[in-house]
């Protein structure tokens, strides 16, 4: 699966670094960077745990293509 | 003082004394368990809504602002005659609070970055000079109103500056605040002879007249700006562009009106209501004096659960949809009650104990989502500088006296806290 961050509404809560720090980094320009193409299974939890305590509910599993 | 029936039929939260004698939370806990979406039927004076109660039901509803919007009204406030100033005067579709996507996401990128967590922790040390000159001034004093000398002045002081609003408008700012957020209570209905005050319209003719009076003041502020540029939020936004034009003058009176009523009431009530809390719980206000770094991990966020300052929002939907079994129609309100999603028994362990060390702590008290509060990371910080500075200061801080609520349906309010103390 992947998640994306999406840039108009984040505002570097870093909320998504905390919850996993090998998925997310939020920069010095107050963003949140993706670090990686698909998440490993055993960071699924964590980056549950991102995608449900972000603020502006900014994090987000890309939807699969069909 | 009244005894609530607690059978979800009668339940009718518009009534403003069910929040002044402090009965929410029971009413609260019998909804989460009998009625979760409950229909608040229309009475004489409003029209009817849904009273959302449950936390996962408030996620859903901010994950979705194209089908739940705020250009349509965001208080539980309907009134069944309408009146076309009420619209005018909320400012449907004007202020960032009362705008939808996609103008809302743009409307926020003007002002955000002066918002995020990294820019309001380099205020730190500003902020801790304001405390110590609000707290010099009590030092002297056996004992004051912890609100309106102490709680009231720092989110005004904080907010007022960022605006580049001279400290000798202070007091009007605070008066003009509690009009608009507060004019349901008598005591703030100052420009409503003293026999009609505490009912419905001079609530409203309260808070039109707090509203103007605001304009007012800040149209004259942006036309003595334009004139005279300042390097303050009010400038910013006079060079501020969206879409490639620049903002009207308007559009700037409705930001200034929103910040300045949004930072302080708020915030006012977070520091009022954590004081009540630590006092009403001595061996929680123990462990936050003999570990103060406990303030900046996990009491604060436990006096913002608690308190819940802002007690509802609301949202409009945009289609007829479903919500946990209940059938919402388009242009029903659903009422957001964030005091009542704070407690809510499927997400907080022991909900009713004010504990200070309490980890996880996902509350909601600044909503979630789209509009999620732009000023959070103020509001945090002012929490933990002021707890921080008056523990250290004054150990002993104890209320004294009658607790006063705010009567309102909107903001979980404390007027008067009687505090005496001695210096460290
Ligand atoms: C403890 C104090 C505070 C609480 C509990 C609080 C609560 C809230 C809540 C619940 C919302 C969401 C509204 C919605 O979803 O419709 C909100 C929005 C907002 N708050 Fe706060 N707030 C506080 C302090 C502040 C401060 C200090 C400021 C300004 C410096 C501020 C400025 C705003 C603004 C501008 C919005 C609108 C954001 C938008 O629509 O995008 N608030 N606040």
């Amino acid at each position: 699966m992947k998640v994306t961050v999406d840039h108009d509404l984040c505002e570097g809560n870093m909320k998504c670094q905390a919850a996993a720090p090998e998925v997310f980094e939020v920069r010095d320009d107050d963003l949140a960077y993706v670090l990686v193409d698909e998440v490993p299974d055993e960071l699924r939890t964590n980056v549950e745990n991102a995608v449900r305590l972000c603020p502006r509910q900014a994090v987000r599993w890309q939807k699969e293509q069909k | 003082m009244t005894q609530l029936s607690l059978s979800p039929n009668d339940i009718d939260l518009t009534d403003p004394e069910i929040f002044e004698t402090n009965q929410a939370h029971e009413v609260f806990r019998m909804l989460r368990r009998e009625a979760p979406v409950h229909w608040n039927a229309e009475n004489e004076v409003m029209r009817g809504f849904w009273n959302v109660t449950k936390y996962a039901d408030v996620i859903a509803i901010s994950r979705n602002p194209e089908l739940y919007i705020s250009s349509h009204g965001i208080t539980q406030m309907e009134p069944v005659i309408k009146n076309p100033m009420d619209e005018v005067m909320q400012g449907f579709g004007k202020m960032l609070i009362t705008t939808d996507p996609p103008r809302h996401v743009r409307l926020r990128r003007l002002v955000n970055k002066g918002f995020t967590p990294r820019a309001v922790g380099a205020m730190e040390i500003h902020i801790r000079d304001i405390v110590t000159r609000i707290l010099d001034d009590i030092e002297k004093k056996p004992g004051v109103d912890f609100v309106t000398e102490v709680a009231a002045l720092l989110p005004l002081a904080v907010i007022c500056e960022m605006m580049g609003c001279p400290r000798s408008d202070w007091n009007l700012m605070f008066d003009l605040t509690n009009k608009v957020l507060g004019g349901g209570d008598p005591e703030y209905q100052t420009d409503v002879p003293e026999a009609e005050r505490g009912t419905v319209e001079a609530a409203r003719q309260t808070i039109t007249s707090g509203s103007m009076q605001m304009f007012q003041y800040w149209a004259n502020f942006i036309q003595a700006h334009r004139k005279d540029w300042k390097d303050d939020l009010v400038g910013l936004l006079i060079e501020a562009e969206l879409d490639g034009d620049k903002l009207n003058d308007e559009d700037i009176l409705w930001f200034a009106f929103l910040l300045i009523v949004a930072g302080n009431e708020t915030t006012r009530n977070a520091i009022s209501g954590g004081m009540l809390a630590l006092h009403e719980n001595p061996a929680e206000k123990q462990k936050v004096l003999d570990n103060p770094a406990l303030l900046s991990s996990t009491a604060v966020e436990e006096i913002l659960r608690w308190t819940s300052p802002v007690a509802h929002m609301a949202r409009v939907a945009t289609r007829d949809t479903e919500l946990r079994g209940q059938q919402i129609k388009e242009g029903q309100r659903v009422v957001m009650w964030y005091g009542s999603v704070n407690r809510d028994e499927d997400v907080f362990a022991d909900p009713y104990r004010f504990d200070v060390t309490r980890a996880p702590n996902d509350h909601l008290a600044f909503g979630i989502g789209e509009h999620f509060c732009l000023g959070a990371g103020f509001a945090r910080l002012e929490l933990k500088v002021i707890f921080e500075e008056l523990f250290r200061r004054f150990p002993d801080i104890h209320v004294d006296g009658d607790v006063q609520r705010l009567r309102s349906t909107f903001i979980g309010g404390i007027k008067h806290l009687p505090v005496t103390y001695t210096s460290a």
